[in-house]
C-alpha cells in the first residue's frame, strides 16, 4: 500500500506544473460537500482539490501521478465544457430524441442522461467511453505516463477475477477490464452476450480520433443502442452499481463551467442596461418634449424594463447555482495553498504525522480604513523605535585594502611592492583598495496571533456599580428628561489588543525599512486541526508599499490559536530565505488554544507543549525564536513553553512596539 | 578587474529567432541612436539577441565604415562588486610609473562599439552617473581620474539587460535611469518557437526538441517554489546537447534542467516526475 502522505507535497508541485493552476491535494475522506458523497477508493477533481484515496493498492508511487493526471485530463481535455445544445446539434441519434425538461438548475450530463430511459446506464457507458477518451489523449500529450499507466492497469488486473459475462453488469465489468488493457480476446471468450465485440469496435474507433468530449457522447450512445436489448431482456433493473454517477463530481464541474459562461453572460448584460441608460439619460430632455403623460412609459422604457428583468434572473440564478456548488463541493480556497503539518502529542510523547492541515493565504487589503492616520502612527513612534536599532549597523560599504582589484591605488601596498621590488623579492601585486558592501544577512518573520481574543479592549471599562442609592435613571425616550448638554454622545472607538498589534507591525516595518533588513509580516488563526490559517501580509522578498499598509490594516481578529503549525510554517519560510541569521517573532495575547488542539477543549497543556515543540524545532534548525505575549498573566505558561526564558510579557500594552524593537536588536546585533 | 568582459568580434551570424517585431524596432532605435534597455527573465535570449544585432548592424553589410570596426559589441555581466571604475579604466602599476588603461566601457564609447551591460541593476550606484550622460543628449563620458571628458562615437550605443521578476525590491532600476531608454520586453517564447530554437542550437530530433519545449512550459509553471525564473532556453538547449551526445533523455534533464532550477528536494521530485511523464 502507498500512502497519499508519501507523495502529496511533490505531487502538489506536479498537478501545478501540468495544469498551470494550483490544486489542493487532500485525501477523500477530507471531502467536506453536503450533497455528494464521493468514493473514497476513486480520484475526483474538483474547483479547487484533487481528491485521492489516502491509501493506494499500487505497485509504485507513480500510479498517483496517473489518478492525478487521469483528473487534470479532464480539465485539460474539456470534459467538462460539455453542452447539451452542442451535442444535440452534433449527434443526430441525440437530436432525435425529445428534449428532457429538468429545469435550469441541473447539470448538462444530467439532461444527456436523462434523455434515455435508464439515465444509469448511459452515465456509466459515457463515463467508460470518457476515460478511454481523455487517457488517449494524456498518453499522446505526456507519452511518459503511459508505462506507469500501464503498470498500473496491469496490477488492477491482476487482482481481479475474471468471469464469465451474461448480463449486463458483467458485460459493463467487461469493458472496465479492457479499457484497463486486458487482453480483448481472452475477455470475448469470457463475453455470452455477444456484445463485446462490438463494444470494443465503437470504443476502437473512439480511442482512433477522441477528439473532443462529443465523441464521446456519440460513442456512449452507441454502447446504449447495443445493450439496450439487455435491458429488455432482465426483469426489473439490474442492480446496477451506475446512479453514484449521476451527479457525481463531473456534473457539479461542469455546473461550475457552465456557471463561469453565465457570469460572462450577466457582465455582458450588464454592460448593456447601462448603455441604455445612459443612451436614455442623454434623452430625457427629448422625453420631456414628448409630453408623456405621469407614469406613462416609452416603448425604449419598456424595453430597457424587459432588459433589466432578464438581467436580475439572471443575478439570482447565478446566485443560487454558485451557492449550490459551494454546498455540494465544499468551501473552496482559490487563493491559498495548503500544507501538512506534523503536531506533538506530549500524551503519548510522538508526532502525529501530517496532523494539521495549513491554508496560506493573502491578508485581504483593507484600502477603507484612513492609510494616512496608519502613517501617522509611523510618525508618532519613529523616534522611540529607532533607537535601539542605532546600536545596529546599518547597511552600508567599507573600504578594504591591499586587494588585487579596486577603484583606488592603496599607496601604503604600492610602497610596500616597490621596496620588494628593490630589495630583489617577489612584490605582492594587491596593490589596490575598494569599497565592499556590508551586509546584514538577517531575516524576520513576524508571526501575529490573529485569534479572536484580540478583539478585546485593552483597558475595558469597570463594571458598573447598581445601587440602590444611584440616582434615578433617566428615560432616555423622554426629550425632556435631560439637558442638551447631558445627553450622552458616542465614546471613542475602543482600542483593542488587535489595533495595537498592527501599529507595532507597521512601526517595525518602517524601522526595518531603515535597517535594510529582510522580513516578513504574517498572521495565523484558524479552528480546527484540519484548518489553520496563514496570512501573509508582506513576504521578505516584497517591498513596502501602500499594499503593505492595507494588508496589515487588513489583520483582524478571527478564530482559534493554533500555534505549533504557524511557527513550523514560519520556520519553513524563514529556512528557505537563505539568510545566515533567521529570526522568529510571534506576538500573541494567551496561550495556544484550539476547537481540537488536546483531548478536552478546555485543557491547555496540549497546545502549551505542542508549541514549545515548535519552537524546539525551529532552535534545532537554526532559528532564533522570541515570544512577546500581551496576557499579563503569560509567564505561568510562556515559562514552559519558551526555552532560555526567550518570552516577554508586556504589562502596559501601549509599550509593544518599542519592547519589540529592543527584543528585535537584542536578537539580530 | 573583476567583471567579466567579453570582447565579441562575430565573425559569424549567432542564430536569432525573433518572436515579434523586436529586429525591426531595435533597428530603428539604433538609427535614432535610442539607448535600448532589454526586459526579461535569465535564459530567454536576450544576449543572443543583441548578438545577432550587433552582427546585423556591423557584419552584414560588408561595405560599411562600421563593419571595420574589430570588436563590435562589448559586453559586461554585472555584479554587485562592479564599480564605475571598472567601466571606465583605472590606472596600473608598470615599473615605476602608474599608466592610464581604459576600460571596457570607455573603449566601446571610443571605438562606437555597442556595450551591452548585462543585468545592470547588480552593479553599483555609482555606474549610474556614466550611464546619465551617455544616454541622454550629450552623449559624453566623463574619466573623472584624468579629467577627460569622452564624447562618444557616432556608432556608439549603450544596451542594457535587466530583469524584474529576479531583481530585489532594493535593487530595482530608478526611473531617472529607466526612462533614458527605450525598453523591449522578452519572455520565453511559446513551446513551438522554444522547439525550433532547440531544434537548430542542438541538431536534436524535432519530436524531442518538441518534449523539450513543453517541459520547458510546464517547469515554468512552478516560478514561484523557489526558483523565480523557471527554466530557461537555454538549459533546454544543454539538455538537447547532452541527447546529441548520447545521454539519455531523462538523465540528461536531469543534468541540465533539475538540479540546475532548485536545491529543494521536493521541488526536484516534481520537476522529475513532470520530466518523466513529457518525455515518450
Amino acid at each position: 500500500m502507498i500512502s497519499l502522505g508519501d507523495v502529496e507535497d511533490h505531487l502538489a508541485l506536479f498537478a501545478e506544473g501540468i495544469s498551470g493552476r494550483y490544486y489542493h491535494i487532500k485525501p477523500v475522506a477530507e471531502f467536506a460537500g453536503r450533497r455528494l458523497a464521493l468514493n473514497p477508493e476513486q480520484a475526483a477533481l474538483t474547483v479547487d482539490t484533487l481528491y485521492l484515496p489516502e491509501q493506494l493498492d499500487a505497485p509504485e508511487q507513480s500510479a498517483y501521478r496517473v489518478l492525478a493526471l487521469q483528473q487534470l485530463g479532464h480539465r485539460e481535455f474539456g470534459s467538462f465544457r460539455f453542452e447539451l445544445a452542442s451535442a444535440r446539434a452534433r449527434i443526430p441519434m441525440l437530436a432525435a430524441m425529445p428534449l428532457p425538461e429538468l429545469g435550469m438548475r441541473v447539470s448538462d450530463f444530467d439532461l444527456f442522461y436523462a434523455h434515455f430511459e435508464h439515465p444509469g446506464l448511459i452515465s456509466r457507458l459515457f463515463h467508460q467511453a470518457e476515460r478511454l477518451r481523455v487517457d488517449t489523449l494524456l498518453r499522446r500529450a505526456y507519452p511518459g505516463i503511459t508505462r506507469h499507466m500501464r503498470r498500473y492497469h496491469a496490477y488492477l488486473l491482476e487482482q481481479a477475477s475474471l468471469e464469465l459475462a451474461d448480463d449486463l453488469n458483467s458485460l459493463l465489468q467487461l469493458v472496465d477490464w479492457l479499457l484497463l488493457g486486458a487482453d480483448a480476446a481472452l475477455l470475448e471468450t469470457l463475453d455470452l452476450t455477444a456484445r463485446l465485440a462490438p463494444a470494443q469496435q465503437i470504443l476502437a474507433d473512439l480511442e482512433q480520433s477522441p477528439g473532443d468530449v462529443y465523441q464521446s457522447v456519440e460513442a456512449a450512445c452507441l454502447l446504449y443502442a447495443l445493450c439496450d436489448p439487455l435491458l429488455d431482456a432482465r426483469q426489473g433493473l439490474p442492480p446496477l452499481p451506475l446512479d453514484e454517477e449521476l451527479s457525481g463530481p463531473a456534473s457539479w464541474m461542469q455546473r461550475e463551467a457552465r456557471l463561469d459562461d453565465w457570469r460572462q453572460d450577466l457582465e455582458a448584460m450588464n454592460s448593456i442596461v447601462l448603455d441604455v441608460e445612459m443612451l436614455l439619460g442623454e434623452e430625457a430632455a427629448a422625453a420631456d418634449a414628448e409630453g408623456l403623460s405621469d407614469g406613462e412609459l416609452r416603448p425604449d422604457d419598456v424595453h430597457l424594463n424587459a432588459i433589466r428583468r432578464d438581467r436580475d434572473t439572471l443575478a439570482r440564478r447565478v446566485d443560487m447555482e454558485r451557492s449550490a456548488i459551494a454546498d455540494a463541493l465544499g468551501r473552496t480556497r482559490n487563493g491559498a495553498r495548503s500544507f501538512r503539518y506534523d503536531e506533538w502529542d506530549y500524551l503519548q510523547q510522538r508526532y502525529l504525522p501530517r496532523w494539521c492541515r495549513l491554508y496560506e493565504e493573502r491578508l485581504t487589503p483593507d484600502y477603507e480604513q484612513d492609510l494616512g492616520a496608519l502613517q501617522a502612527v509611523i510618525r508618532r513612534h519613529r523616534a522611540e523605535v529607532q533607537k535601539p536599532f542605532e546600536q545596529i549597523k546599518p547597511l552600508g560599504y567599507q573600504r578594504v585594502f591591499g586587494v588585487a582589484d579596486g577603484d583606488e591605488l592603496d599607496f601604503n601596498a604600492v610602497i610596500q611592492a616597490r621596496q620588494d621590488s628593490r630589495a630583489g623579492q617577489t612584490p605582492d601585486d594587491r596593490v589596490y583598495s575598494r569599497r565592499e558592501r556590508v551586509h546584514r544577512d538577517v531575516c524576520a518573520a513576524f508571526l501575529v496571533d490573529l485569534s479572536a481574543s484580540t478583539d478585546d479592549a485593552i483597558d475595558p471599562p469597570p463594571p458598573a456599580q447598581w445601587d440602590a442609592d444611584d440616582e434615578e435613571i433617566a428615560n432616555l425616550r423622554d426629550p425632556f428628561a435631560l439637558d442638551a448638554d447631558e445627553i450622552p454622545v458616542d465614546e471613542a472607538p475602543r482600542r483593542r489588543i488587535i489595533d495595537v498589534q498592527r501599529e507595532s507591525m507597521l512601526v517595525m516595518s518602517a524601522a526595518l525599512e531603515q535597517l535594510g533588513d529582510s522580513y516578513g509580516i504574517y498572521g495565523f488563526s484558524g479552528y480546527g486541526r484540519d484548518c489553520v490559517e496563514f496570512f501573509v501580509a508582506k513576504e521578505p522578498d516584497e517591498p513596502f508599499n501602500r499594499d503593505t499598509l492595507a494588508a496589515i490594516a487588513g489583520m483582524t481578529p478571527k478564530r482559534s490559536t493554533r500555534m505549533g503549525p504557524a511557527i513550523r510554517h514560519a520556520v519553513r519560510k524563514l529556512i528557505a530565505s537563505g539568510n545566515a541569521l533567521k529570526v522568529l517573532l510571534i506576538l500573541s495575547d494567551g496561550f495556544p488554544q484550539d476547537s481540537d488542539y488536546g483531548p478536552e477543549r478546555g485543557e491547555h497543556e496540549y497546545g502549551v507543549q505542542d508549541t514549545a515543540r515548535a519552537l524546539k524545532e525551529a532552535h534545532e534548525k537554526g532559528v532564533e525564536t522570541f515570544c512577546v505575549t500581551v496576557d499579563r498573566s503569560g509567564h505561568d505558561y510562556l515559562r514552559r513553553m519558551c526555552a532560555d526564558a526567550r518570552y516577554l510579557v508586556i504589562d502596559e500594552i501601549e509599550d509593544l512596539p518599542q519592547a519589540l524593537s529592543k527584543v528585535y536588536q537584542a536578537l539580530t546585533s | 578587474m573583476t567583471e567579466a568582459v567579453t570582447f565579441d568580434y562575430l565573425a559569424s551570424e549567432p542564430y536569432y529567432l525573433a518572436v515579434g517585431d523586436e529586429v525591426e524596432v531595435f533597428e530603428a532605435a539604433y538609427a535614432a541612436r535610442l539607448p535600448v534597455l532589454l526586459k526579461g527573465p535569465t535564459g530567454c535570449g536576450k544576449t543572443r539577441f543583441i548578438e545577432h544585432m550587433a552582427w546585423r548592424l556591423y557584419r552584414s553589410d560588408r561595405g560599411s565604415a562600421r563593419c571595420r570596426l574589430e570588436v563590435p559589441l562589448v559586453t559586461l555581466s554585472c555584479h554587485e562588486d562592479l564599480t564605475a571604475t571598472d567601466l571606465v579604466g583605472r590606472f596600473l602599476l608598470q615599473g615605476d610609473e602608474t599608466v592610464w588603461s581604459d576600460g571596457p566601457l570607455t573603449r566601446a564609447v571610443r571605438t562606437g562599439a555597442l556595450c551591452y551591460l548585462d543585468e545592470v541593476v547588480e552593479a553599483r550606484k555609482d555606474t549610474t552617473v556614466l550611464i546619465h550622460s551617455l544616454t541622454d543628449h550629450r552623449r559624453l563620458l566623463p574619466i573623472e581620474k584624468t579629467g577627460e571628458l569622452l564624447p562618444a562615437h557616432e556608432d556608439f550605443l549603450l544596451v542594457m539587460s535587466y530583469n524584474p521578476g529576479y531583481q530585489s525590491v532594493l535593487k530595482d532600476l530608478k526611473p531617472s535611469t529607466r526612462q533614458r531608454f527605450v525598453s523591449l520586453t522578452f519572455d520565453y517564447p511559446d513551446p513551438e518557437r522554444e522547439g525550433a530554437i532547440i531544434r537548430h542550437e542542438t541538431g536534436v530530433e524535432p519530436a524531442m526538441a518538441e518534449r523539450l519545449a513543453v517541459i520547458g512550459e510546464k517547469v515554468r509553471n512552478l516560478r514561484e517554489h523557489g526558483f523565480e525564473e523557471g527554466v530557461s532556453t537555454r538549459l533546454l538547449v544543454y539538455t538537447g546537447d547532452l541527447i546529441c551526445r548520447g545521454i539519455e533523455a531523462r538523465r540528461a534533464a536531469e543534468i541540465a534542467i533539475i538540479n540546475a532550477v532548485s536545491d529543494d528536494a521536493t521541488v526536484q521530485q516534481a520537476i522529475s516526475d513532470i520530466v518523466d511523464t513529457v518525455l515518450p
